[in-house]
């Protein structure tokens, strides 16, 4: 039964990497806060590490697996720097509202 | 010393004098002066030294080579520069000298001797000059010396006026003159007078009708021939010593020394036109001058008329000679007549206007004949002197003008004997104004304030008109020339026989008759006689003088200004309008296009960032 409901095929995982990805990067887009901005370019690393295991697990190779450790040592050392400059960027601008950050506007 | 070497130092002179007076010596009129006056000295002897030296040379340095077209610069100096050379040194001598007393109280002393060195410098260019286009350049320069002096007094609107119709009158001339210059060049290939003379002897010389008749539109404008005379008159507004130097005596004469410098290319049809523009002027300008007021207006109209007689004399040369390949015969007799009228015209004539001068100044710049008067016995030299330039101008017997106009009636007779007949009404003409002038100016009771406290004006107003004076009374005995002069007044004409007799009647019969028509009508008074006895011949006198002038005032008002304001209209709204500011508006439009990209919201830029992705992918695909 659950092989009816979850097809167990390396389609159903990409394609679920995909929608995560493609909903990380419409938040990217639509979104206004600076820090939600981040959690879905967060989202879009992890839709993508998903995929990266879904098709190790279905090529039986460990190259996958191990892609993984790199893209979240990436993820966490981006997200340092980036909320250090969002720590500063409030300290000057009192605001993380993106609309707000417009001071390069001709 | 190399004669071509001195002849560059009479010419750099002058300008050097300028140079040094505009430049340093600005406020000290004194010391202008008298530089100009040492100049002057120093031109008229070094033009002595050559033209009786019998030095006769060419000289020419290449000037400018531009893809085959060759301007040199050089000296032709054979006897009709000599002769010319040595009427402006004396004439300009003279009329330095005069400038020292008649500009005295001018507080502008300074800048009017830098103009008369200028004038020098571009008078002795053109009598110099080897090719036409180096005779042409000074030919402009001589224009621009002359609007500098007419516009001495440049704060009254009426010598700014009369100095820039000057130059323009002369500037259309000009135009023709030029024309024809690049004609020439394009015909025979060369413009230096000597290769051209060769080239005539040879028979190579390209003759068309265009090349001569387009070089007399450039004697037409600077010796004021009709219908661009409209510029002499006016001229009179500037100092009379300049009225003097250059209106009559050498600049309008240059035209007439250019006709004889190109003789060479003259063709029968040119040579007709030539003498009907120049019999046609004289006579027009006589009857001008029979009603002016003004004394020098008068000298101005006599001025024209007797360039009028040169002009025709020159055209009068060939007329009928025609050799055996049907060109026409060189043309001395032209040359001849024509430069020995310009010769005894330059004495007499700068000798009348520096009386008239001397006149202004006593009658404190009273210049209406009408408020003259009683002045023969006030200022006697000058009455003296002014007599004997009138008996020179109306040909009387033994003075220098019976026996120029002599040679030019001579001429007329046998070649043309309607010219002839012109010319002697012309000089029926001429003695009648004149004597109207002498009568009006020298006697009866003063007419005004001024001219009963009449008085002469010194040593340095008086001595250049003894000297010309002496010209007028022995400057018509060829004899007594320099022999330097002969390739120039050995071809005078001179009637032989029965013609010899009928000339000589003629010239008696007509000045007889115009004095004595003059001494009988125009009594000494305070108006015109003519104006009151026959009131409708005056007017059309009056009418016929001022028809040019209307004439030309129409069509600038009426035709030029209405194509100036098309043209204007074309370039303020098309050009500057359109194309330039055009174009800087669309480059601004295209700025502001470009800056409103430039949101500085961080969402925006992410669309982009989607819309580049977007776009390569669709390279990576193959869809573009």
């Amino acid at each position: 039964m659950n092989s009816l409901i979850f097809p167990e095929t390396l389609n159903a995982y990409v394609g679920l990497s995909a929608v995560l990805f493609a909903i990380g990067f419409l938040g990217v887009l639509v979104r206004r806060n600076t820090l939600v901005i981040y959690m879905c370019l967060e989202l879009m690393l992890v839709a993508s590490t998903l995929a990266f295991v879904a098709f190790s697990r279905f090529n039986g190779t460990m190259d996958g697996n191990v892609f993984v450790f790199f893209i979240l040592t990436v993820a966490a050392a981006e997200v340092a720097v980036g909320l250090a400059i969002i720590v500063a960027l409030f300290r000057l601008r009192q605001t993380v509202q993106v609309d707000r950050l417009d001071a390069l506007k001709h | 010393m190399i004669p071509s070497h001195l002849a560059f130092l009479l010419l750099s002179l002058p300008l050097a004098t300028a140079g040094l007076i505009a430049v340093c010596l600005r406020r000290q009129g004194a010391v202008a002066a008298a530089l100009s006056v040492a100049t002057a000295v120093g031109i008229l002897a070094g033009a002595a030294w050559l033209a009786l030296g019998d030095f006769r040379f060419e000289a020419s340095r290449e000037w400018l080579s531009i893809a085959g077209l060759r301007v040199s610069f050089g000296f032709n100096f054979n006897d009709l520069a000599a002769l010319m050379l040595a009427i402006v040194a004396v004439v300009g001598l003279c009329v330095h000298v005069f400038s020292l007393g008649y500009m005295r109280d001018d507080p502008a002393r300074a800048r009017y001797f830098a103009g008369l060195s200028i004038f020098m410098f571009s008078m002795i260019g053109v009598v110099l000059a080897d090719n036409l286009f180096m005779m042409f350049i000074f030919w402009e320069l001589v224009g621009f010396s002359s609007w500098l002096l007419i516009n001495h007094w440049f704060e009254r609107p009426a010598p700014a006026a009369a100095s820039k119709k000057a130059f323009i009158v002369n500037r259309v001339g000009d135009f023709g003159f030029l024309l024809g210059i690049i004609m020439c060049y394009h015909s025979n290939g060369t413009v230096n007078l000597s290769d051209l003379a060769v080239q005539a002897s040879a028979g190579t010389a390209v003759y068309s009708r265009a090349i001569p008749l387009l070089l007399f539109c450039g004697a037409i404008g600077k010796s004021a021939q009709v219908p661009l005379h409209v510029w002499l008159p006016d001229a009179m507004e500037g100092p009379t010593p300049v009225s003097a130097l250059i209106h009559a005596a050498t600049m309008v004469a240059a035209g007439i020394y250019m006709l004889c410098r190109v003789e060479m290319l003259m063709v029968h049809e040119a040579l007709l036109v030539i003498a009907a523009v120049g019999t046609a002027t004289a006579l027009y300008a006589a009857f001008c001058a029979v009603v002016q007021r003004d004394i020098k207006r008068v000298l101005a109209y006599s001025t024209l008329s007797q360039l009028g007689y040169m002009v025709a004399a020159f055209g009068l040369g060939s007329i009928g000679g025609v050799d055996e390949n049907g060109r026409a015969l060189v043309i001395g007799a032209g040359v001849g007549a024509a430069m020995f009228h310009l010769t005894t015209h330059a004495a007499f004539k700068a000798l009348l206007f520096l009386c008239s001068g001397s006149v202004i100044y006593g009658c404190h710049h009273e210049q209406d004949i009408f408020k003259m008067g009683g002045l023969a016995g006030r200022m006697k030299l000058t009455f003296v002197v002014f007599t004997i330039g009138v008996a020179a101008i109306i040909g009387m017997p033994f003075f220098a003008g019976f026996f120029s106009k002599d040679a030019i009636l001579a001429l007329a007779f046998t070649r043309n004997k309607a010219v002839f007949a012109a010319l002697a009404f012309t000089a029926v003409l001429t003695a009648l104004y004149m004597v109207r002038l002498w009568r009006l100016v020298f006697f009866g009771a003063p007419r005004s304030e001024a001219a009963s406290h009449a008085h002469e004006g010194g040593f340095t107003l008086a001595a250049p008109l003894v000297v010309l004076a002496v010209f007028s009374v022995f400057g018509g005995y060829l004899s007594l020339y320099p022999h330097a002069f002969h390739g120039v007044l050995g071809n005078v004409p001179e009637a032989a026989g029965a013609a010899h007799a009928i000339v000589f009647a003629t010239s008696l019969s007509v000045l007889i008759l115009g004095a004595g028509a003059a001494i009988a009508f125009y009594k000494p008074a305070a108006t015109d006689a003519l104006e009151q006895g026959m009131p409708a011949v005056f007017a059309g006198l009056v009418a016929l003088q001022e028809s040019f002038d209307a004439f030309y005032t129409w069509y600038v008002d009426k035709v030029q200004q209405r194509l100036a304001m098309v043209l204007n209209f074309i370039d303020v709204v098309g050009i500057a309008g359109l194309v330039v500011r055009g174009t800087a508006g669309v480059a601004g439009l295209a700025g502001l296009g470009a800056r409103a990209l430039h949101t500085g919201r961080i969402s925006t830029y992410v669309y982009w960032f989607l819309a580049g992705v977007a776009v390569l992918w669709l390279f990576a695909t193959g869809v573009l």
